[in-house]
């Protein structure tokens, strides 16, 4: 090929990528555009009024907030702190490694698994019942493996050079730990913690599984309530081909997504002002 | 990292440590036993169903039909399900997830890029339930222009909705592999005279394919386990059928479908959800360490890279 013809080639290969790049990217945006407008336009149609008057959003509403306190608060600190365990502690014996990876790996496994699973553990076996804190404790399950993943991943990423300079300083290994590693694994480890609970805010099976309500009277007040949430609530009404329930699924979603958006937010500014106050 | 470890082998004296050092191995024992908890309530169950309906049946029967008079119990048709969820979900994605992928790391602006990565971002942390939402409420109608055979709950819907949510994980976990080829590599090709197309397509792709293969296969993971999408969208037929425009039911969408209905523990319904279950947990486990391993190949950093 004469140097002319290479470089008009060339040049056609570079319009292709960029506009098949140009359409790439509409497609996605045309995707979330048209989820948005599906979802803002049903959430703006008013349901009968019969359906509407026993179809608040208060109960699920509640049900989802103590399902967001119960899994941060049990799976964060176990994931982080095995994670820690498993990257800075451990030996790097056969047993141990063996045990991070199933850890890690459970991460892949779907919340629909972990749903069957605390079904027998917790509804039956512990006894507590299709309640708030049986579906507590089963996204915890699921939420700690991810935590031990993205945690893990985070650790590995701090430079080794941090620890022996640190230790050759005269620091203990908690020191080490406590002021280099998580130090510097901070922002990578909140990032990733956030995402894992999302995720666990916005998971629908594992709750249906356990025995989530599609229609409640009170709002749960203690863990020990019967269970509901935003994204089972959605699914029920979903569920419901009859006149009017699209509406209200439409708006239970707008709602769902409203919630994590504002845990989103809070987390994202615990980052900031971490990372800062920490620099 | 061997040396950082056992550079305690001597038992800390300071009570601190030691406090530390104990409150640290208490999580990881707790995590353990989750997931130990986890594992065994589904083999336990599991076995006690085999226990039941020989494995043979299990492996080779054509049909899945736990409640029905003379019951099948055919994991075959459930699996043929969930291959063709996944495997036309990612058909879906791929190409445009790997070109958008290509064009964000290599040639979109400093403002497109930052758009697209938030919306991205967004597409990757909307609930399954409101994609199902999406798929019944929107796609199926729509699709249901071009096609007006098109049943109420189809494979297509599915696979197209399953295939917008696995698109987040290809774009980035792709987009990281090939910002992983060093840069000074890709310099040099242009300095010897290669164009940046050929950089790019010639020199980066094929350095960063399988990291760009991890995340197809972890992508496909998700998409094996997505449960409420083929849930709403694709309907619960018991027959197995290739044919797209009719319903699919999938490994998951039978668990969520059977909890609906009253699961008398002890039933042979109850194990056959363990069994799914067990199948399920196998099959994504396998592929996530697959997908993870890929991926860390590409990239010096994770673990199982050269730390460890």
């Amino acid at each position: 090929m004469s140097a002319p013809a290479r470089s008009r080639e060339n040049h056609r290969v570079r319009r292709w990528l960029r506009a098949l790049g140009g359409v790439a990217a509409g497609i996605t945006l045309a995707a979330l555009g048209m989820l948005a407008v599906v979802l803002l336009l049903n959430a703006g149609r008013s349901p009968d009024a019969g359906i509407s008057a026993s179809s608040g959003l208060v109960s699920a509403l509640a049900g989802t907030l103590w399902l967001a306190l119960l899994t941060a608060v049990i799976a964060v600190p176990v994931g982080v702190g095995a994670a820690v365990y498993l990257e800075e502690y451990a030996p790097r014996t056969r047993a141990w490694r063996f045990l991070a990876s199933v850890l890690t790996n459970l991460a892949g496994v779907p919340p629909v698994v972990y749903g069957i699973a605390g079904l027998a553990l917790f509804v039956r076996g512990m006894g507590l019942g299709p309640s708030i804190l049986a579906g507590g404790l089963t996204l915890a399950v699921l939420t700690v493996p991810r935590v031990v993943a993205s945690s893990r991943r985070a650790l590995a990423s701090v430079p080794e050079s941090l620890r022996w300079n640190a230790l050759g300083l005269g620091a203990t290994r908690w020191q080490v730990v406590r002021d280099q590693v998580l130090r510097a694994a901070a922002p990578d480890i909140v990032r990733g913690c956030s995402a894992a609970l999302l995720r666990a805010v916005g998971a629908a099976a594992p709750l249906l599984i356990i025995g989530a309500a599609g229609f409640t009277t009170f709002a749960p007040a203690s863990p020990g309530d019967p269970l509901t949430a935003l994204p089972t609530q959605t699914f029920a009404w979903t569920a419901r081909p009859q006149a009017g329930f699209p509406a209200l699924a439409a708006g239970a979603s707008v709602t769902l997504l409203f919630v994590m958006a504002l845990i989103g937010l809070v987390l994202w500014d615990l980052r900031r002002r971490h990372g800062e106050a920490r620099r | 990292m061997t040396a950082f470890r056992s550079s305690a082998g001597a038992p800390p004296t300071d009570p601190r440590e030691r406090l530390m050092g104990g409150l640290l191995l208490g999580c990881t024992a707790l995590a353990a036993a989750a997931a130990a908890a986890v594992i065994g309530a589904l083999g336990l169950e599991t076995v006690r169903f085999f226990a039941d309906v020989p494995l043979s049946q299990f492996l080779a029967d054509l049909a899945w039909t736990p409640s029905a008079e003379e019951p099948g119990f055919g994991i075959l048709p459930l699996l043929a399900g969930t291959a063709q969820i996944a495997g036309g979900a990612t058909v879906m994605a791929l190409p445009v997830a790997l070109v958008l992928a290509v064009f964000l790391e290599f040639y979109a602006g400093k403002r497109t890029a930052s758009v697209m990565n938030a919306a991205v971002a967004a597409l990757g942390s909307v609930p399954a339930v409101v994609y199902g939402y999406f798929a019944l409420n929107f796609v199926t109608p729509a699709l249901k222009g071009v096609w007006p055979g098109l049943e109420a709950f189809n494979g297509i819907s599915a696979c197209l909705v399953v295939g917008l949510m696995i698109l987040p994980t290809i774009v980035v976990l792709s987009r990281e592999a090939l910002g992983a080829v060093p840069r000074s590599i890709l310099r040099q090709a242009v300095a010897l005279g290669a164009t940046r197309e050929r950089a790019v397509l010639r020199l980066a792709l094929p350095a960063a394919w399988l990291g760009v293969l991890g995340s197809v296969v972890l992508a496909m993971t998700r998409a094996v386990g997505e449960t409420m999408i083929v849930t709403l969208a694709a309907g619960n037929p018991t027959g197995v059928s290739w044919n797209p425009l009719e319903g699919v039911r999938t490994l998951t969408s039978f668990l969520a479908q059977a909890s609906m209905g009253d699961l008398a523990p002890g039933s042979i319904e109850y194990g056959a959800c363990f069994a799914v279950a067990a199948v399920l947990l196998l099959l994504t486990f396998g592929m996530h360490a697959l997908g993870r391993a890929l991926v860390s190949r590409g990239h010096p950093d994770g673990p199982g890279g050269s730390r460890s």
